[in-house]
């Protein structure tokens, strides 16, 4: 049997909304499983962030391509019973409400696991499913604040910088997903099901790549701080202005060697002061000053970036804003920006899927859903509803109107 | 068959060093994989970084736990010839070299397809395996200049802000597993084995939730520029200042509301200029005095939060990590691991933040010094002589801690 793609065959009911939980089904749409969302009649709120057009939002197609919708008031027995039919013939559900309101709905593992045993259920919240914190509603915001990446993201001295995108939604949502295919693996070896509390919280603290060890190891004495455009413990590592522009220089390995010699320093080879990366750090105006003389020589940031990493081998790049990325010859190449065909919204483009395999060279052509848009579809699908049925769940309120913006 | 974790019995040859590609083989190993990690006799450059500790680093024990070590100079034929036979029995090949340096080493894809077909490959990179820039060596940062990332991070009119740890590398290895995990599952379905490319660019480029649709749906019209601390397009979205300290309060659903109660600012319900989400943004500067007075007449930051809390308006205090360390909800989720190092010592890292209901102990795993494990693999796996063994050593295509 020839498969459409890496998922082919897994079902998802998916409760999420927002961006970490529908991110992560995203994935696994674009990776071939068959994802029907659940959402209330009013939408999920994201469906009114921008840019809306003909009363479609943007925001919403890239968070939710390839997903059923189905439409259902949660609050009612019928919806829940819904639900739980739903539940036994699908492998994976997903949520990321607050904790607490999946069991309101009768929703959560305790209630799953009984109607399918073999089920992969993954919560996803910003602070997790349990600890002082988990009852409080979440945002990305919220879990880089907890997890100290907020703190040390800005200017030294100054408040910390808000980092321009949804870093803990998007890479809770892409850890969620390598935990629950992980499952549908063991699943699929005779492991049976089973429940993941994943959260924004543990999937930023992860990326603390050295902060977390060098705090405790040093026994305190070295506390990572915010550093503005210059790394805080290695050197030389950070942004540098050329002519009206930023780049971004890094030279902490073998390329010290190559940057001395740039900059007519070879002195600095031999210079106790900057044996290695933590020493030049602490040494690292004189070699700051060094790197700023030189490119005051050259003035163009994109012919320094040039020479520094075609003429020298130096690790170095521009800073680019959001359009000269969409625009630069490589990303083009490589289809990082995918160009997704709306029926009502028309063309929009949105960042590709990170995940690229040999098998599947091709995206996956998948559409986003207007609210209830397939209620009769799956109903029928998958319960076998009767027409009848359908319409009496509509007229009492349990499935909502179908609404195609 | 025992059974330690969802991933037991599964196979990885991991060529990989510094974080991107350790952090990717880690995440398997934390999920009972079998990992043999092949370092040269100059060892992972991060076995040099901080904090070292009885010639130990924690950057590299963090990154590397549960990997079993077997050094070889891939430059010689006998080393290649040792990875192609490691790989026959294989599931798994992960690595992170500069795009062509695996071909240089008889370990590209083209080659290792031939020996394994059933082999899922996994190559990490900055920028990809295509592409102009996919010849240039690359880090982190590199990759986040690339994106936009940090072209939206920072003072408008001011540097650009690095983020103080690696976005970059950690999405990228966990980008990189979600994809290994996914073939993986394919080829057990019949799919057979398959080439992964996985970059760095790609993964933080996909960080961008909003913004890529919002200049491409507004035909160029709406390019939102780093905005500090404050969101460009939404508010009260960002962080404000309160005692002495920061938190950060978002409140741009149906806790705006509640927000402008609290604050006693119900004016604001009815003032055109803040009754819809956009045209609070461009209004923002007014809400932001407004909360940051409402702050500062508070007690303190503890004062603060709750009543922030107890109404319902998501906020955070914005931690230093010595305080992420301490906090209590920290430490009821287990968000910290332990590592006890034979050589190093105890040392903290952070957890693995997958949480499985069915194996909630985290394995018990160690990093390895640098061929640690050549003897165990050579012999074990492949069969090799005592005698053989000493030759490879002898010959200079293995070697034993040599750094």
């Amino acid at each position: 049997m020839s498969r459409r793609h890496v998922l082919d065959g897994v079902k998802v009911l998916d409760f999420s909304h927002y961006v970490a939980g529908p991110h992560c089904t995203r994935l696994m749409a674009e990776a071939g499983a068959e994802v029907i969302k659940v959402e209330a009649h009013a939408g999920d709120t994201s469906r009114h962030l921008p840019v809306i057009k003909e009363g479609r939002s943007g925001y919403y197609i890239q968070h939710n391509r390839g997903k059923r919708c189905i439409s259902l008031d949660l609050r009612t027995k019928e919806a829940q019973d819904i639900c739980h039919e739903l539940v036994t013939q699908v492998d994976v559900v997903i949520e990321n409400f607050t904790p607490g309101v999946m069991k309101k709905y009768n929703m959560d593992w305790a209630a799953l696991s009984k109607v399918n045993p073999d089920l992969v259920m993954c919560s996803i919240s910003a602070l997790g499913q349990e600890g002082p914190l988990s009852k409080f509603p979440g945002f990305d915001y919220i879990g880089q604040a907890y997890s100290g990446v907020m703190g040390m993201t800005g200017q030294a001295g100054g408040p910390p910088a808000l980092s321009g995108m949804a870093f803990g939604d998007i890479s809770t949502g892409a850890h969620a997903y390598g935990a629950i295919v992980s499952s549908l693996f063991h699943r699929a070896n005779g492991g049976g099901g089973q429940f993941l509390d994943i959260t924004l919280l543990d999937c930023l603290f992860s990326y603390h790549e050295m902060n977390v060890q060098v705090y405790d190891a040093s026994g305190g004495q070295m506390v990572p701080k915010r550093s503005g455009h210059r790394h805080s413990f290695v050197a030389p590592l950070g942004l540098f202005k050329c002519g009206d522009r930023y780049l971004i220089i890094i030279a902490i390995g073998p390329q010290w060697a190559n940057l001395a010699k740039l900059l007519g320093r070879e002195d600095w080879l031999d210079d106790p002061r900057m044996a290695d990366p933590v020493s030049r750090n602490e040494n690292s105006d004189e070699i700051n000053a060094a790197i700023e003389a030189w490119l005051a020589t050259i003035g163009d940031a994109e012919k320094a970036v040039k020479i520094l990493i075609e003429d020298h081998h130096i690790p170095a790049a521009p800073v680019l804003d959001v359009p000269e990325v969409m625009e630069h010859p490589h990303m083009v190449q490589r289809g990082i920006v995918q160009t997704i065909k709306d029926p009502v919204f028309g063309d929009l483009k949105i960042p590709a899927s990170p995940m690229k395999y040999s098998q599947f060279p091709e995206p996956l052509e998948l559409q986003a859903s207007s609210v209830g848009q397939h209620n009769e579809e799956i109903l029928r699908e998958k319960l076998n509803y009767s027409t009848e049925q359908i319409a009496s769940l509509t007229e009492s309120g349990v499935l909502g109107a179908r609404d195609d913006t | 068959m025992s059974e330690s974790h969802i991933l037991s019995g599964i196979t990885v040859v991991d060529f990989s060093h510094y974080v991107a590609g350790p952090h990717c083989t880690r995440l398997l190993a934390q999920q009972g994989a079998e990992v043999i990690k092949i370092e040269s006799p100059r060892g992972d450059p991060t076995r040099t970084l901080p904090l070292i500790k009885n010639q130990r680093s924690g950057c590299f024990i963090q990154h590397n736990i549960g990997k079993k070590n077997l050094c070889l100079d891939l430059q010689l034929p006998e080393a290649q010839k040792i990875c192609h036979e490691l790989i026959k029995q294989a599931d798994v090949v992960v690595e992170n070299f500069t795009p062509g340096v695996m071909q240089d080493f008889n370990l590209d894809w083209a080659t290792l397809k031939d020996i394994n077909p059933e082999l899922v490959m996994c190559s990490i990179s900055c920028m990809g395996q295509t592409g102009p820039l996919a010849k240039y060596q690359g880090f982190d940062y590199i990759g986040q200049a690339y994106s936009g990332i940090l072209g939206s991070t920072g003072d408008k009119d001011g540097y650009p802000s690095l983020s103080g740890m690696a976005v970059g590398d950690v999405s990228t290895g966990g980008h990189a597993y979600g994809a290994i995990v996914s073939a993986l599952f394919h080829k057990l379905h019949g799919g057979g084995g398959q080439y992964l490319d996985m970059s760095s660019l790609d993964c933080l480029f996909s960080y961008h939730a909003a913004h890529v649709q919002m200049y491409s749906a507004s035909d160029g019209t709406v390019d939102p520029p780093r905005c500090g601390n404050h969101h460009a397009l939404l508010a009260p979205l960002g962080i404000f200042h309160c005692h002495d300290h920061y938190v950060v309060i978002v409140a741009i659903g149906q806790q705006w509301d509640n927000l402008v109660k609290l604050i006693g600012r119900e004016d604001m319900l009815t003032d055109p200029r803040f009754t819809e989400l956009l045209a609070r943004g461009e209004n923002q500067q007014e809400i932001i005095d407004a909360i940051e007075a409402w702050l500062a007449s508070t007690a303190d930051i503890d004062e603060a939060l709750k009543r922030l809390q107890g109404n319902h308006v998501p906020c955070a205090p914005v931690l230093s990590i010595p305080e992420v360390l301490e906090h209590p909800h920290m430490i009821a989720r287990g968000i910290v691991q332990t590592v006890n190092d034979e050589a190093f010592g105890p040392v903290k890292i952070p957890a693995s933040p997958f949480k499985f209901s069915l194996f909630p102990e985290p394995l018990d795993l160690q990093a390895a010094e640098l061929g640690e494990h050549n003897y165990d693999i050579l012999s074990r796996h492949l069969g090799y002589s005592d005698e053989k063994i000493r030759q490879l050593e002898t010959g200079g295509i293995s070697a034993t801690n040599p750094v």
